[in-house]
C-alpha cells in the first residue's frame, strides 16, 4: 500500500467514516441535532478536500489505477469527487428541515445521505465492472430508502416501491450486461477490456454488443432516459422535497459518470456500433421529456419530465466518444446544481416533508418571497437555457460535440425541443411574477440552510454562465485515463 | 452429448427471460420481486458458466459480490414491501395508483 492508495478511496472513507461515526454517537448518546450537523459537514468537508488533493496529485500524467485495477485516480474521478461532495454539501443544507421533522430518525437519513455518496464517487472512480456494480447500489439503496424515509406519506411509500421495483430490474439488466461483456471478451477490468478490444477482432461480437447494450440500458434507467423514464415521475412526485433534489442530482452525476467512462474507456473500439444507439436515446428522451413536461400540473412531475430532457442532451454529447467527456461534465455539474436549488425552493414553499407540489402553490410568490421566486426564476431561465447561465453554455457544448460527431439531426430535433421546452420553464415564471397570490397567503420564510443553498447555487449559475473558462479550461484534465 | 458450458449460458439466458417476464406480467410486488431475484439468479449462472469457459477465477468471484449486493436488496425491498402492505393491506402494485399525471 502506497499513500497514493489511501487517496485513491480517501474520499470514500471519510464520508463513510461520518456516517458509521453518526449511527454509534446516535446509539450511544441521543446527541442534539447540532452534533449530526458537525459530524455529516466535517465528513463531507474532509471528503471535498480530499478530492480536491485527488485533483491537484492524481490528474494528467499522474493518473493510474489502485488495488489490483479495481479504483482509478485520474482527472475524471477527482473532478467528479469535487462535484459529488459540493453537491451532498448543499443537498444536506437544503434539507435540513427534513433531518429535523424526521426526529430520531434523521440521524439514518444524514447517514443514508453520506453513504449515498460515497456510491456516487465511487461510480466515477471504478475501474472494473463488478466495483462499478457494487458502487450503483450502494447509491441505488440508499436513495430506495431515501424515497421512504417519511413513514406519514401514502404516496412516499408508493414513490419507495415504484423505485424499488424499477431499480432492481434494471441493476439485474445492467449486471447481465456486466455478465454478457464477461463472457464475450473474458475482462472485467474496465482497462483490461479496452487493451483487449484495442487488440483484438472479434469474429463474433453479438455476446459483447448484446453486453454493451444492456450496460446502456442500466445506466440508462439511473438517468432517466427515455424509454426508460417511467419511474421518474412519480419517484420525484413521492420523495420527500427537502430530498429530491439530492436524489435528482445524484443520480445524474453518478451515471453519466459511469456511462462516460465505460463507453469512451472499455468500448472505445465499438463506438461505431453504440453511438448511433446512445443518439436515438438522446432524440427519445429529449423528445418525450420536452412534451410531457408541457402538460404537467404539478411541478416535481414537471422537473422529473424536464430531467428526463436534459439527460437527453447529455447523451448527445455522448455520441461524440473521447471528445464529448468535457461537455458532459460541464452539462451534469450545472445541470445538478440548478436542480438541486429549484427542489431547494420547492421544499421551502410546499414543506421539506412534503410530496406534491402544485403549481398552483406558485402564484405569486414573487409577492410572498422575492427570494425564493428570483432563485427559481433564474434556475427555471438557466434550465431552459437562456444566455448569460449555464445552461446556455453547457447546451452549446454539447450542440457542438454531437455535430462534430455527425449527428446534425440529432441536434436539430434537440434544438426545436428547447425551444417547446421555454414552454414550461417561463409558465412558471409567468405564475409567479404575473399572477396575483390569492389574499390571505402568507409571505414564506426562508430557512438558512435554504437561502444558504440558493445563494451559491445563484451565484454559481450565474458566474459560470457569464465566464464559463474557468470551469471550462479545468474540465480540459476532466478526462478519464 | 456433453453438457458444455454454452449450455449452461443458454439455461440461464432462458431463465434472465423468465425472470424479466415475471417483473412485467406479474402484478404481486412480492412475486415482481422474486422474479428479480430469478433474473439476479441467471446471472450468477451466466457468470460461472463463463468462468468455467474462459478458465478464469472472476466469474466465480464476481457471483459472491452479487450475492451480498443482492442481499442488502432484499433487506430494503423487503421492508419497502412490507410498509406498503400494512398501509393498504395490498401488495398488488395496480392498486398503488395515487402517482399519476
Amino acid at each position: 500500500m502506497t499513500n497514493m492508495d489511501f487517496l485513491a478511496i480517501g474520499p470514500e472513507v471519510a464520508v463513510t467514516a461520518a456516517a458509521v461515526l453518526l449511527l454509534m454517537v446516535e446509539v450511544g448518546g441521543k446527541p442534539p441535532k447540532w452534533v449530526w450537523g458537525w459530524i455529516a459537514g466535517l465528513g463531507v468537508a474532509a471528503a471535498l478536500g480530499l478530492s480536491i488533493a485527488q485533483w491537484v496529485l492524481g490528474r494528467g500524467a499522474d493518473a493510474n489505477t489502485y488495488f489490483s485495477d479495481m479504483l482509478v485516480l485520474d482527472g475524471f474521478a477527482a473532478f467528479g469527487g469535487i462535484v459529488v461532495f459540493t453537491l451532498t454539501a448543499l443537498g444536506l443544507a437544503a434539507s435540513w428541515r427534513l433531518v429535523a421533522s424526521l426526529q430520531r430518525r434523521g440521524a439514518e437519513f444524514v447517514a443514508l445521505v453520506l453513504i449515498a455518496a460515497a456510491g456516487m464517487h465511487l461510480m466515477a472512480a471504478s475501474a472494473h465492472l463488478i466495483m462499478l456494480f457494487v458502487a450503483l447500489e450502494v447509491m441505488s439503496i440508499s436513495f430506495y430508502v431515501l424515497v421512504g424515509i417519511t413513514r406519514n406519506r401514502a404516496d412516499a411509500d408508493e414513490a419507495a416501491l415504484k423505485y424499488f421495483l424499477l431499480g432492481a430490474f434494471a441493476s439485474a439488466v445492467f449486471l447481465y450486461g456486466i455478465a454478457l461483456v464477461f463472457a464475450g471478451t473474458g475482462h472485467l477490468s474496465l482497462y483490461g477490456e479496452e487493451d483487449f478490444l484495442g487488440a483484438t477482432v472479434i469474429l463474433r461480437p453479438g455476446v459483447l454488443l448484446a453486453g454493451i447494450a444492456m450496460l446502456i440500458v442500466g445506466l440508462g434507467f439511473k438517468v432517466s432516459a427515455a424509454p426508460f423514464h417511467v419511474w421518474a415521475p412519480d419517484v420525484y412526485q413521492g420523495a420527500p422535497s427537502g430530498i429530491t433534489g439530492f436524489l435528482a442530482a445524484g443520480a445524474k452525476v453518478g451515471g453519466f459518470a459511469a456511462l462516460a467512462r465505460v463507453l469512451t474507456v472499455s468500448f472505445d473500439a465499438y463506438s461505431d456500433d453504440w453511438a448511433p444507439a446512445v443518439a436515438v436515446l438522446a432524440v427519445a428522451s429529449v423528445v418525450i421529456g420536452t412534451l410531457l413536461a408541457i402538460t404537467q400540473e404539478d411541478i416535481k412531475r414537471m422537473l422529473a419530465y424536464s430531467s428526463v430532457a436534459h439527460a437527453g442532451f447529455i447523451l448527445l454529447a455522448l455520441t461524440a466518444g473521447d471528445a464529448g467527456v468535457e461537455a458532459v461534465w460541464f452539462y451534469v455539474a450545472t445541470y445538478a446544481i440548478q436542480v438541486v436549488a429549484a427542489f431547494a425552493v420547492v421544499a421551502a414553499v410546499t414543506g421539506a416533508a412534503g410530496g406534491r407540489s402544485p403549481l398552483d402553490a406558485y402564484t405569486g410568490l414573487g409577492r410572498r418571497s422575492p427570494i425564493l421566486a428570483g432563485s427559481l426564476g433564474l434556475m427555471m431561465l438557466a434550465m431552459a437555457g437562456i444566455p448569460l447561465t449555464t445552461g446556455f453554455i453547457g447546451k452549446i457544448g454539447v450542440f457542438r460535440a454531437a455535430i462534430d460527431a455527425g449527428y446534425l439531426w440529432a441536434v436539430i430535433t434537440a434544438l426545436v425541443a428547447t425551444v417547446a421546452g421555454l414552454y414550461f420553464y417561463l409558465r412558471v415564471i409567468v405564475r409567479m411574477y404575473m399572477d396575483a397570490p390569492e389574499e390571505a397567503a402568507p409571505a414564506i420564510p426562508v430557512p438558512a440552510g435554504v437561502g444558504w443553498t440558493l445563494a451559491l447555487t445563484s451565484a454559481a449559475t450565474v458566474a459560470l454562465g457569464i465566464a464559463p473558462w474557468p470551469l471550462l479550461n479545468m474540465l480540459r484534465d476532466a478526462i478519464p485515463l | 452429448m456433453t453438457v458444455t458450458p454454452g449450455w449452461y449460458m443458454a439455461l440461464a439466458a432462458v431463465l434472465f427471460v423468465i425472470g424479466a417476464a415475471g417483473v412485467l406480467l406479474r402484478r404481486n410486488a412480492l412475486v415482481m420481486f422474486m422474479s428479480v431475484e430469478l433474473m439476479l439468479n441467471a446471472v450468477n449462472l451466466t457468470f460461472v458458466a463463463a468462468g468455467r469457459q474462459l478458465n478464469l477465477l472472476d466469474g466465480q468471484v464476481s457471483v459472491l459480490f452479487v450475492m451480498v449486493v443482492a442481499a442488502a436488496e432484499v433487506v430494503v425491498g423487503l421492508a419497502i414491501i412490507v410498509t406498503v402492505f400494512r398501509r393498504r393491506a395490498t401488495a398488488s402494485v395496480d392498486e398503488l395508483a395515487e402517482l399519476k399525471g
